[in-house]
Formats: C-alpha cells, structure tokens, sequence
C-alpha cells in the first residue's frame, strides 16, 4: 500500500470562484523523493499546504500511513517542512532553533543533545552553533531549517522552493546535499520548485501541474521522453522543445512554409486515424547536422541558415527559422557552425511527438 | 568616514549652536527647580533675583535637608513606590492583553475584523476623559473604589497599544508560527515565546508609553483612591504641596524626585518615544 495518497483533492479557497487545485490523485512510495513542478501559480504550495495541514482540504481525501488526514492537526501528521524563508525562529541561536522542536516534544536532554550534535554535524554547522540567524547567510539559514526539519525524525519531508532563494552556484551544492540527505534518511520527501532542472535531478518522480491540474505523474526520464500534452513537451526540456503547426497526409508531414518530411510507415500508421492538422515536436537534440543521420533520412533532409548562436562550452545551440517557427537545435561543441552559415539537417523520425491541436494531447 | 565640505560643516556648526540655545531656553526651568530644591526658603527667596537664581548652593551639611524631610517626614516615597508598582502590573498586564488583541487583529481570521479594529481606532480619537465618569460610576457600582484592582482594571486596555501592536504583529512572517506550529508550540506558547521576543522593540514602546501614563496621571487615581495608603505620586505630590508646613525647596525637591524618572525613561527610550509616535502617527497622554 502506498505511504501518501491524494484522492481526488479539490482546494477552492474561500471568496475565489475558482478551484486552486482540481481532482488531484497521487500516491506515493514509502521512501519517494516526489517533485511537484509547474509554473507560478499554479497550486503547487497550495497541495503542500494541504498535506502539511496549513490549509484545509475543500473535497477528497489525504492518507498518511493508512490514516485519513483531513483533520488532523498539523503536528500530529508525522510531518516536518522545510520553507521557502527559512521560517528560522529570529531570536534563538542555531543550536536552539534545532532543538526547539525536540525540547516542545519532551524528548530527553540527553537524547536532544546527541540529535542536535549529529545535525549540526552532517550539515557543517559546528562553527555556527551560538550564532541567530541574522549573522547567517542564506545557505547557511536553509541548512539550519534542513537541520530543525531532519532532527525531530519525521517519516515525511516537506519542501517548498527551499533553494529559491539562494545563488545558482549555491543551489547546485544545495541540491545534491538534499540529495544526499534524503539518501541516508530515507524519509518520503515531497518537494516543491519551479525550477525544472531541479526536479529533474532530484526527484524520483515529478508532478507536473497547470492552472491546479496534474498533467502528468512519472519519472524524470519517462517526462522527457513520453511526454503526455504539448504543456508537459515544452515545460521538461532546456532549451524549449520546438513546435510546428503541420498537416500530415500519408507518409507526408507538410509544414507551414511549406517544407516537407517523410515519415517511416509506422509513425505514418500511427497517426493515421487522426490524420490532419497536428502538432509536431522535437527536441534541440533530435535534429542532426552530421553525414551519417544525414545519410540516414536523406528523403527528409532540410536547409536553413543560421540566425543565431548560443555558446554554451560543453555543447552550442543554433538558431535558425523552418517551417514558419525559430528553431533551436542542440550541438556537440565540435559542431561548428556561425550566423550566416547554411546547413542541412534531418529531425530524427522516431523523436518526433505528435499533438493533437484541440486537446494538446500527443498521439500514438 | 564620510568627509564634510567647509560649507557643510560650518551649517552643520551653525545648526548644532542654535539647538543648544534652544534646548536651554527648554531646560532653564528644569535647572532652576533643580538648583532651588537643595535651598532652605530664604536663600530661594535671595537669590531670586540674581544669576545663582540657576546655581545649587555650596555644598554643605544641610545640602540634601529639603529631600530627606520629604522622603522622611512625609509618605511621598511611599506614593513613588505605589505608583512603581501600579506601573509594573500594569506594564505586564497592558502587555498581555493589548498584545493578545493586537495579535488577534494582525493574525487571527474572524468575522467583522476589520469594524472591530475601526471601532478601536474610533476609541483612540475619544479623549480619556469622556469615558471617565462611566469607568468611575462602574467601579463604584462595583464597589471597588479605593482599592488597587479597581483602579488598574480600566487601565488596562488601551487602543493606542492595541493598534500599536497590532502594526508590529502585520508584518511577523505566517511562515515561523507554522514552523512553530510544526516544532509542537501550542499558540499561547507561540505569543509569549516567540511573538513577544521578536517584538522586543515595540514591547519596549508600550512599556515606556505605559509607565509614563501610569506615573503622570492625575484624574483617574484622584478618583479612586481617598485612602492615603494607595495614593500615587502625583496625588501625593498634591496633597504634600498644599500643606502649608511644606516649604518651598521641600516643593521642588518633591517635583525634581517625581521628574527624575521621566526624564531618565526619556532619554534611555527616546528611540521606542518615537517609534511608538510615528508608527501610531499619534502620542498618547
Ligand atoms: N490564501 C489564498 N487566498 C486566495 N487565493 C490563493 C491563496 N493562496 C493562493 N491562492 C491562489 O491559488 C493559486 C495557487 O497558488 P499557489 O501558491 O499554490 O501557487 P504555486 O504553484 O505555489 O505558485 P508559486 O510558484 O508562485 O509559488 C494561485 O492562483 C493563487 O493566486
Ligand atoms: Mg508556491
């Protein structure tokens, strides 16, 4: 049985006649590291909230280990939440902000002690201990509050944008230290971010949210290459996949410029029965400039001249406008290419997805 | 070190000579009861007219007489010590109740929140002595004149601290009453342990607001208190000057004793003075 489940979770919050969140269904694994993602605004705080119990639950119902949640006090859900601001307690020192928690629940002396000891410990607090939060730096306040979240044993994490915050550099050493936390913990962690990248790398499974609806629940690899809609295509992915409004007919996919692709007969019989006017995308990475793809799907091959250039160091994207779209593609660093340049490329068939244009649903 | 530019300094020297001028036009009265209130009758009356009207007179055996005949022969230290203690309970009382109602309206959903903080504002535009002869009549009906409780009870709540604290509360973060709520703090906890501390300063303002309410005012204790045993400091003040046997340097050394705090609790607290004038945008008493 699973640890967390979310059935069909409704959150309208009083004088908006809108939902926050509609019909979410999730359950989670004992032991899960589980990213909620999707863009500002769209209730990722607000389901956290629900599951922490800041928030009442408008409709459906949240089970923690097996026990209905919905009016349980926030305390009492085996819960601990790390938050965006830190939320550290301004007028106690690090070692008492960690504590706090234990001595309210009347554990030992002893017993806070050594818990105490140990936090500060895996997470490099030591010189830190008699200092208040204000004489702390934003990395450091975030590892205090991982510190007040680990140490009362909790089964549950929560986190909502706890890196945010915090520099790109500091984020990265941020993440993989959450990382290594959860590892050696393994508590059922739940974790909120806007950011992509983060959810990518951290998480076991991501949730990806629009407007309050799931769109999408699966691993970070299943997202990338499976991806459900047109909003979950263009939402995992740097730089955004690129779309094309195309008509296929046949083998035949007929751009808006009037460029033209063949498709392999099995993609073609896929698409078939929803023959017509579609949504075609492919990643920066799927369109290839080298002889031997070329030489591949030559039938499809395609020409532009490239607009612009990113440098990247470790690989380069190239700009150039196709099929009445700016396109981006993803290249190795031994691929050089400059604006003005004129090159051939081929989009690879079978990392092509196919959208409906009502629904944004994908095909086949 | 920022460097001033000649014309700078030079206003700057300008502007600090005018304060000093001004301040001592404020405080010569202060000097003179200062400087009187060591002098027997006759030398005040001397010196009346002369320079060392402004100068404490050489320092002899009898230097300090006005003072100890005051604090000796009279129960005026016995008021100040009252009025101490009026001040503390009131303090800590004041502190509780108007910090919980303005924690209420800074944090707490309820209905009608925002008429309850008007009709507290409305309350601060009422002046204190209109609602006096109700406070009064109640208190008697009650039958609690002439004692300590009926007389701090209608001091307690005061809308100026309640809005005042209710300012400061605004601006706490929900997010550490969740991490608290979370670490086991009950709410109650959660005020005294969390909200207060990190509310020190405005703490501090109604403190300071509150002792000077309770150790200036004359009409509230004037009315409630007829027994000699319970009287305030400015009460007794009252009652000591108007004794014909009271000479004047025992007067001043009665007014210097009964000003000394004020001005001690002004010139340590002046920073929470102002806080607590310009956040309310008004001065109480
Ligand atoms: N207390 C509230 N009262 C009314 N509406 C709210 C409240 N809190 C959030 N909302 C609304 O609910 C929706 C979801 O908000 P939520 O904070 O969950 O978004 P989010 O996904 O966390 O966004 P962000 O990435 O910006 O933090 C938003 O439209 C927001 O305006
Ligand atoms: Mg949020």
């Amino acid at each position: 049985m699973s640890f967390i489940e979310l059935k069909h979770i409704n959150k309208r919050y009083p004088g908006v006649d809108k939902n926050a969140v509609t019909d979410f269904n999730l359950e989670i694994n004992e032991k899960e590291f589980i990213a909620f993602v999707g863009p500002s605004g769209c209730g990722k705080s607000t389901t956290l909230r629900m599951i922490a119990g800041f928030e009442d639950i408008t409709g459906g119902e949240l089970m923690i280990d097996g026990v209905r949640m919905n009016e349980v006090a926030p305390r009492d859900r085996g819960i601990s939440m790390v938050f965006q601001n830190y939320a550290l307690y301004p007028h106690m020192t690090v070692e008492k902000n960690i504590a706090y928690g234990l001595q309210n629940m009347k554990v030992p002396k002893d017993e806070i002690k050594k818990k105490v000891e140990w936090a500060i410990d895996i997470l490099g607090l030591q010189e830190y201990r008699y200092r208040k939060p204000k004489n702390l730096s934003g990395g450091q306040r975030q590892r205090v509050a991982l510190g007040r979240a680990i140490v009362k044993d909790q089964k549950v994490f929560l986190m909502d944008e706890p890196l945010s915050n915090l520099d790109a550099k500091l984020r990265v050493s941020m993440r993989n230290e959450i990382s290594k936390l959860h590892r050696s913990l393994g508590s059922t962690t739940i974790y909120v971010t806007h950011d992509q990248v983060e959810a990518m790398t951290m998480a076991d499974r991501i949730v990806i949210m629009k407007d309050g609806v799931v769109q999408q629940v699966g691993a970070p690899m299943e997202l990338y290459e499976h991806p459900q809609n047109k909003f979950v295509a263009g939402f995992i992915g740097s730089p955004q996949m690129n779309f094309y409004d195309v008509t296929v007919s046949g083998s035949t996919v007929t751009f808006a410029d009037g460029s033209r692709m063949t498709l392999p007969q099995v993609i073609a019989d896929k698409l078939s029965a929803c023959g017509g006017e579609l949504i075609l995308g492919i990643r920066g990475e799927d369109i290839k400039f080298d002889s031997q793809n070329l030489g591949l799907y030559g039938e499809s091959k395609q020409q532009a001249v490239i607009e612009n250039t990113e440098i990247m160091g470790n690989e380069n994207n190239l700009y150039f406008t196709f099929g009445g779209a700016l396109t981006v593609a993803r290249v190795s660093k031994y691929e050089v290419s400059r604006i003005g340049d004129s090159v051939e490329f081929v989009f690879v068939p079978h990392k092509m997805h196919f959208f409906d244009k009502e629904t944004e649903r994908v095909i086949g | 070190m920022r460097v001033l530019s000649r014309r700078k300094r030079i206003a700057n020297g300008v502007l600090v000579a005018v304060m000093l001028l001004l301040s001592l036009l404020f405080l010569f009265p202060v000097v003179w009861m200062i400087a009187n209130s060591f002098k027997p009758d006759g030398q005040i009356t001397a010196d009346m007219n002369s320079l060392s009207a402004f100068l404490p007179p050489a320092l002899n055996g009898g230097f300090f007489d006005n003072y100890v005949t005051i604090l000796t022969n009279t129960s005026f230290l016995k008021y100040m010590l009252n009025t101490l203690f009026y001040a503390a309970i009131l303090i800590v009382l004041g502190i509780v109740v108007n910090g919980l109602a303005g924690y209420a309206l800074a944090k707490i959903r309820f209905p009608f929140r925002e008429r309850w903080l008007l009709i507290i504002m409305l309350l601060m535009i009422v002046p204190m002595e209109t609602i006096i002869t109700i406070h009064f009549l109640f208190v008697a009906k009650v039958g609690l004149l002439n004692n300590v409780i009926g007389y701090i009870l209608p001091m307690i709540v005061n809308p100026f601290n309640i809005f005042l604290f209710r300012q400061v509360f605004i601006s706490l973060l929900d997010d550490v009453y969740e991490a608290a709520q979370l670490d086991h703090c009950s709410p109650v906890k959660y005020f005294f342990t969390m909200v207060l501390p990190m509310s020190r300063s405005v703490v501090a303002t109604v403190s300071v607001f509150t002792f000077l309410n309770v150790w200036n005012d004359y009409l509230w204790p004037s009315l409630v208190f007829t027994s000699s045993d319970l009287l305030t400091a400015q009460i007794g003040l009252g009652a000591i000057t108007a004794n014909e046997n009271t000479t004047m340097g025992q007067t001043l050394a009665a007014i210097t004793l009964i000003t000394i705090p004020v001005i001690i609790i002004y010139s340590f607290f002046s920073k929470q003075i102002v806080e607590g004038v310009v956040s309310t945008g008004s001065k109480e008493g």
